[in-house]
């Protein structure tokens, strides 16, 4: 700006006012350029270049299929009208470069070029929102059909809880075909059981594509009031099959006494008896889904308990190797400490340097290179954040010791006292409270960074979670979030705490 | 007897803050260094105790030079050189106790240091020394709750922790009003005149260097350019004034009491 403004009113512009026009319609921005306006003549001319590539990029990725740039251009408008508003716009532009130029080769005329700004901001901004994919009207649309999945989410509880449950049966025997001199034992029931009997208590098998078998009527009692109950056939040996009639499965209702009433027709599907035995004992079972017990504590919950503990921890081992590794290199650097000599100035810059690179790659990025040096889990994580936290809490500690007050060192040292003595009385009790309340912070850091760094499998309740959202099991992924979302608010609150107490 | 001879300091960066000082202390005087910010008052006090290594000349104290002094026979030396600070130099977050017992450090293992044992003898030395300052209420409390006049009176009283022969006291009342003031230099008269300690102390206000001084020199560009006593102080004159101060300063209150010409044009 400075610059600009210092040309435009000491030097003349190398060229007349049309030919800047002129130049700026070939190469827009070069006008300027000639004008001396060289740093805005490039800002337009770098600016066009990069809209219409982008616009040209768009284009052709709107219509893929089309061959022709024309065709091409036709069907992206189609699709996205916004792609004719930023050809419009960088139409303008274009024009509006070269009037501009004209202006600032003009001495006499200053031109107001806001406009042409904030038309470049604006169809940068188009560009964006049409790069970004953004629609908010499927927040609306779409969004609703989310609620479902989010209430899971938001209330998991449901899945927190296990009942477990039991079958509560009661069955009666029947004897097919029906065959003289066949005596029926009978079942025994005991104290509390259902009880069902059949009438009669033999009949014949259905015919495929023929007669239908005996009908036989099987009552129920003692069982669940209005439970849904299933009807199974079993054999001596155990063979069970669900009764069905027209192809459903066949399910009754009880009624408030727990009783209920069915004709049931004997199904072709039935074993016929071999012609040895003649006949074939089978049992009609009543049988209904029960809770029995109190209700326990669910695989899921238990599962994210677990995880969750692992996750505090696998912070807790970060930050404490974190401390033991960075408090030495935080000495290395600080700039008061290594200012003596050309020699440890050099290793403060290296130390400080090596620090910043590392502390500029991700945690996420240190996870994914340890589960490759070390495999899937825990470990990974704790390296990862060990390897973060060392550069992280380095550049910190550094800070606080180049921040000490070398006023008491002076008074200290005007005692008499040794070097020990001067670190143990002057230089600890003034970094110890900069080094609690960044430990902690620090912790907190890790234990919430560890959530994430479980994502890519270095252990917690991270990796978890991302195998539930991805088995979408949205209850148990709720609990999840729950638990992180709880840890995370008792931590803040108890490391505020601890920082308030100690600083 | 303290004696500095030819005394010059040169700092890295190459500003000159001492050239070729020499004056010399008899035992008990309250020797008022006064001078203007930046002409040496605190790197002469801090070259008398070694704080700061003088570039060349000798500080000979009863004899023994210590700018040749290294390790622990510096350690030992400083022992019996108490120093008090403008900004009192406290470890703020110690306790009153912390900070008092810190001037016994030099006579202290560091073993015994470190772990906090101090032995009966120095504990009831710190207790004295509070008593005698008016903190016996404050021991236990952080050094930074204290006020301004407290948190002096903990660093006389580290100072006397040491057993000093010797007060080194670098603008002592620079930071405090004028009523603290007097009340921390009538602290510092006391021990002078009833210890028998030598006193070096620099100080800005004249009426102060009057009221309290035995002798005077005065600093300028790292030069002594005024030496008298008390006496001679109450005397000076104005080309003695400016010699020390600059020939833009004028004096103001204390002696003369005329008004600056800018003052009489507002005026």
């Amino acid at each position: 700006m400075r610059t600009r403004k210092f040309e435009s009113e000491t030097k003349p512009s190398l060229v007349p006012p049309i030919v800047a026009g002129l130049v700026s319609l070939v190469l827009p921005g070069f006008g300027h350029m000639l004008a001396r306006a060289f740093g805005k003549g490039l800002t337009l001319f770098l600016s066009i270049v990069a809209m219409t590539g982008l616009w040209i990029w768009r284009v052709r990725l709107e219509a893929r299929r089309e061959v022709d740039f024309l065709a091409m251009f036709q069907k992206s408008i189609q699709l996205r009208p916004i792609l004719l508003i930023i050809l419009i716009l960088i139409v303008l532009i274009y024009l509006w470069i070269a009037y501009d130029a004209y202006k600032t080769a003009d001495k006499r005329k200053k031109p107001k070029s806001g406009f042409l700004w904030l038309l470049v901001f604006i169809s940068f901004f188009l560009l964006g929102w049409q790069i970004g994919e953004i629609q908010p009207a499927t927040l609306i649309t779409e969004g609703k059909n989310s609620f479902p999945l989010l209430s899971r989410v938001l209330w998991p509880w449901e899945k927190a809880i296990y009942r477990p449950e039991e079958y509560l049966t009661g069955y009666a025997e029947v004897v097919i075909p029906c065959t003289e001199g066949v005596e029926l034992e009978p079942v025994v029931v005991e104290e509390g059981d259902p009880v069902v009997t059949i009438t009669p208590t033999c009949g014949n098998l259905s015919e495929i594509d023929g007669d239908p078998g005996t009908t036989l009527t099987m009552t129920g009692s003692g069982f669940l009031p209005n439970t849904e109950t299933e009807i199974w056939w079993i054999d001596q040996v155990q063979n069970k099959f669900r009764h069905r009639a027209a192809g459903d499965y066949v399910k009754v209702t009880t009624d408030e006494n727990g009783s209920f009433s069915l004709d049931v027709v004997i199904p072709y599907r039935v074993i016929p008896a071999t012609n040895e035995e003649g006949y074939v004992v089978w049992r009609l079972q009543g049988s209904q889904l029960a809770s029995v017990g109190e209700p326990v504590p669910s695989e899921e919950l238990l599962l994210a308990i677990e995880k969750m503990i692992e996750t505090i921890f696998l912070g807790m081992m970060s930050t404490i190797f974190g401390i033991i590794l960075s408090v030495p290199i935080s000495f290395l650097a600080a700039r008061n400490l290594m200012s003596a000599n050309k020699i440890t100035l050099a290793i403060y810059f290296v130390v400080r340097f090596v620090l910043n690179i590392i502390r500029s790659i991700e945690p996420l990025v240190w996870a994914v290179i340890a589960i490759i040096a070390v495999g899937l889990g825990p470990f990974a994580g704790i390296i990862a954040l060990t390897i973060h936290g060392i550069a992280a809490l380095g550049k910190l500690y550094s800070e606080a010791i180049e921040s000490i007050d070398s006023g008491p060192l002076e008074a200290i040292n005007a005692t008499g006292a040794n070097w020990l003595q001067l670190v143990w009385y002057g230089v600890i009790p003034q970094i110890i409270p900069p080094f609690v309340s960044f430990t902690i912070y620090r912790w907190d850091i890790n234990v919430r960074m560890s959530t994430v760094i479980g994502m890519v499998g270095g252990g917690g309740i991270g990796y978890l979670l991302v195998q539930w959202i991805r088995l979408l099991d949205y209850r148990s992924a709720g609990i999840a979030i729950w638990f992180i979302a709880i840890t995370v608010a008792i931590l803040d609150y108890v490391s505020a705490e601890i920082r308030a107490r100690f600083v | 007897m303290l004696e500095i001879r030819h005394l010059t300091k040169i700092y890295d960066d190459g500003t000159v803050a001492l050239r070729d000082v020499s004056f010399s202390v008899p035992d008990g005087e309250f020797l008022v260094v006064i001078g203007l910010s930046g002409s040496g008052k605190s790197t002469l006090l801090r070259c008398i105790n070694r704080l700061i290594d003088p570039t060349e000349g000798e500080i000979l104290w009863d004899g023994e030079d210590l700018a040749k002094l290294k390790g622990d026979d510096l350690r030992k030396v400083r022992r019996h050189i108490g120093m008090i600070f403008q900004q009192f130099n406290l470890v703020k977050r110690s306790s009153v106790l912390t900070n008092v017992m810190a001037g016994r450090l030099g006579y202290t293992s560091t073993w015994r240091s470190i772990s906090g044992q101090f032995s009966q003898k120095d504990q009831q030395m710190a207790r004295d020394a509070l008593e005698r300052l008016g903190l016996t209420d404050q021991t236990d409390k952080r050094a930074d709750e204290l006020s301004g006049g407290q948190q002096q009176r903990v660093g006389i009283a580290r100072a006397l922790m040491q057993e000093p022969k010797m007060i080194l006291a670098d603008e002592p009342v620079a930071s405090l009003d004028p009523v603290l003031a007097h009340s921390i230099l009538q602290h510092l008269e006391r021990l002078n005149k009833e210890d028998k300690m030598t006193i070096i102390c620099s100080l800005h206000y004249l009426d102060l260097v009057q009221r309290y001084s035995t002798s005077v020199i005065g600093l300028k560009d790292g030069r002594v350019v005024y030496q008298g006593s008390s006496a001679d102080v109450r005397n000076i004159t104005d080309a003695q004034f400016k010699s020390i101060y600059g020939e833009e300063a004028e004096r103001m209150g204390g002696i003369v009491g005329e008004l600056t010409t800018e003052e009489k044009g507002a005026a």
